[in-house]
């Protein structure tokens, strides 16, 4: 890549930004700071940075109210990181139109990994170039051919189970909460069902998963949703 | 009582009382009439004693006067010679009279004075009574609303007043308590309520028709002191109560204290020590070392993390803010997330998990759960032997219920302490070099406490088994 990608820091604790700007700059990555919600929200309009980290608690606003601000007219990818882990606050960033939620502390691979999938989404939305074929571990989903391969052999599934299947797969990466993945798997009136959801995704754990007791591919996020885990 | 005392009301009564003892002396007369001839100057003397007994008895002194009167007169008039006339022509008949009028006046004034002692013993024990009931109420009590409240009923009730209004004040508000219809005027009696330590409030009272008697104020000055008793009592009582909250609050958080000092120092200083070695440029650390210091730090670190988040998952327990989001959720796919955050710390003993994936689905907060079973296995492995087994097993036990059990093979709780392991900071062994918070069982009560289910500890032939129930719904 000819440019260095842009990442936005905003965060008002300083030790944050010190040791992220040291461990992202090390990774050849280019990195605004901001320690205001206000002043975050002016530098992503003037540097149209490829990613934000944002922290939930700033000291003029609210994390969530940046979120819903940034995606009133941007969609690149917000990272969350914060020292709030109730299931309550990251399913409010996350529906707000955050990518992605991380809890401090964290492990820095845990952070690259993260920025990776996102900008990986970021880029597959922008060039349309969304790959018909995914692949996790020994699983190949195409979505095109509605067809699920498990070691070449095709994986029977019901019509709603690929569905559930296709929108997790499409969001690799991703955690998707349970009302996003109820409402556009199901209906969004059945978007509080959680139970068709737990069932189901036991169903496909069964199928496509080597252990449905330690699942790989389709991870529980306790208490937000679930997260499907693709090939790099 | 004295005249001076006499209600409209009891006057009307007396008066009545005189009347019917008149009329009962004139019907005895009508009733002897006939048989005047036949009976003997001296039976009649008797017979006639019978009214006078009898008004005494009931309407009293002035009613038996009354009717000694009368009867008196009765007598003369009607049975002694001449007929008809108040003259008596025998000496004889005046000594009978004489005797008579005597005999009925003592009479009357004996019974008027028993009748009397009735009345007034019967006023006590109904105050005795009201009393009785008033402290029966007010020992029940348990705030000063409600000594208001069974004040001014109590009052109200026994003195048959109109209104009344109880105030009293607490260093932090004015409590009020009133019954019966407002008026626009003064209160007609005001009694203070004192307390020991100064003044604590008022009962004002409406009642002018009739206005209240001597004895009625002093019931009323009774109730109020019984009242200021109750007051106090809860008052003292609340005071102990903090009193003890905050004893208790004060050795918590002093165990609390040393024992998060020691259990966060301990970490704190395994990452100085790594960290400042790896950045002091006198020794020149070879990769293994690096990475082995490093992942120290990183071990140490993750561990203070969870050191956090028990005391914060504490505080919250405490101060009742552990509010569980619950939905739908499969157990296994509980426990299985524990197991799997815990990875590394089960490689030395085996972990067998027994929970059907056709178990009902169960309302819970997932995050909540999973910290109950996180709390338990690491609870497990720190004090079962390496190489033992730790089970779980989940069955539905009835319809509303599902019995979760993990065993383990340590060693056995003493039986008295079995209860006690949930309790903060609780070791079986105080000196025991086992590493934690100390509040990882005290945190799983409150969240199965929480969710409305139950846990307890039981020895077994060969180790410690942890039930759990939960509620499906």
């Amino acid at each position: 890549m000819t440019h260095p990608i842009h990442i936005l820091v905003i965060d008002d604790e300083p030790q944050i930004l010190r040791a992220l700007k040291t461990i992202l700059a090390a990774k050849q990555f280019r990195v605004s700071t901001a320690t205001r919600g206000e002043e975050g929200l002016a530098l992503a309009a003037a540097e149209q940075p490829d990613l934000i980290i944002l922290d939930m608690s700033l000291p003029d606003m609210d994390g969530i109210q940046v979120c819903r601000e940034l995606r009133t007219w941007t969609m690149t990818p917000i990272l969350i990181l914060s020292v709030r882990d109730s299931e309550k606050d990251k399913v409010a960033a996350l529906d707000a139109g955050a990518d992605d939620y991380l809890t401090k502390p964290f492990g820095i691979e845990e952070l690259l990994a993260r920025i990776r999938v996102a900008l990986r989404h970021k880029n597959q939305a922008m060039t349309g170039n969304k790959s018909s074929k995914i692949r996790a571990g020994k699983v190949e989903i195409d979505l095109t051919g509605f067809t699920v391969r498990r070691e070449n052999t095709e994986v029977s599934l019901t019509a709603t189970e690929f569905k559930l299947l296709a929108y997790l797969a499409s969001h690799a990466g991703r955690v998707l909460t349970h009302q996003m993945i109820l409402s556009n798997v199901w209906d969004p009136a059945e978007a509080n069902k959680i139970e068709y959801l737990r069932v189901y995704i036991r169903q496909l754990r069964k199928k496509i998963e080597d252990d449905p007791q330690n699942p790989k591919i389709l991870l529980t996020e306790p208490g937000i949703g679930y997260r499907f885990i693709a090939d790099e | 009582m004295r005249k001076t005392d006499l209600s409209p009301r009891q006057l009307a009564w007396q008066a009545a009382g005189v009347f019917s003892a008149a009329l009962l002396t004139l019907g005895l007369s009508i009733l002897l009439y006939p048989f005047r001839s036949d009976l003997r100057i001296a039976v009649v003397a008797l017979l006639y004693l019978l009214p006078v007994m009898l008004s005494a008895a009931w309407w009293g002194l002035t009613a038996g006067i009354t009717g000694a009167i009368t009867a008196f007169l009765a007598f003369n008039y009607f049975f002694i010679q001449p007929y008809y006339t108040f003259d008596v022509h025998h000496t004889g008949d005046w000594a009978v009279l004489a005797v008579f009028l005597s005999v009925a006046i003592i009479i009357s004034e004996l019974m008027g004075r028993a009748r009397l002692n009735l009345q007034l013993a019967q006023a006590r024990e109904a105050e005795a009574m009201r009393l009785f009931e008033l402290s029966t109420l007010l020992a029940r009590a348990r705030d000063e609303q409600s000594v208001a409240q069974a004040l001014a009923e109590k009052t109200i009730d026994t003195l048959l007043a109109d209104r009344i209004e109880i105030s009293i004040e607490t260093s932090a508000e004015h409590i009020k308590f009133s019954r019966g219809m407002r008026f626009n005027r003064k209160p007609d009696v005001i009694v203070p309520l004192q307390a020991a330590r100064g003044l604590i409030g008022e009962i004002r009272l409406w009642r002018n028709h009739p206005p209240l008697q001597a004895p009625e104020t002093r019931i009323l000055q009774t109730f109020a002191g019984q009242g200021v008793l109750a007051i106090e009592r809860i008052r003292l009582a609340n005071a102990d109560q903090k009193a003890q909250v905050l004893e208790e609050s004060d050795r918590l958080k002093s165990s609390l204290l040393s024992s998060v000092s020691h259990e966060l120092r301990t970490p704190l200083s395994a990452i100085k020590a790594s960290v400042s070695s790896l950045r002091s440029g006198e020794i020149d650390w070879n990769t293994e070392a690096r990475t082995e210091l490093l992942a120290t730090v990183e071990e140490e670190i993750d561990h203070l993390n969870v050191l956090v988040g028990h005391l914060l998952d504490m505080s919250r327990i405490e101060a009742g803010v552990l509010k569980p989001q619950k939905k739908p959720n499969l157990l296994a796919e509980i426990v299985e997330s524990a197991l799997s955050h815990l990875r590394t710390q089960t490689q030395r003993h085996h972990v067998e998990v027994d929970v059907p994936d056709d178990l009902p689905l169960i309302n819970v907060d997932f995050v909540q759960m999973e910290q109950v079973f996180t709390n338990l296995l690491t609870n497990s492995l720190k004090y079962s032997p390496p190489g033992s087994t730790i089970r779980i097993v989940a069955r539905q036990q009835d319809p509303q219920t599902i019995l979760v059990r993990l065993t383990n093979q340590s060693l056995p709780v003493p039986e008295s302490d079995l209860e006690r392991i949930f309790e903060k900071f609780y070791r079986i062994n105080p000196s025991d070099q086992v590493t934690g918070s100390g509040l990882g069982l005290s945190i799983t009560k409150g969240i199965i406490d929480a969710h409305g289910g139950k846990i307890w500890a039981e020895n077994l032939p060969d180790g410690l088994a942890f039930n759990i129930i939960l509620p499906l719904y």
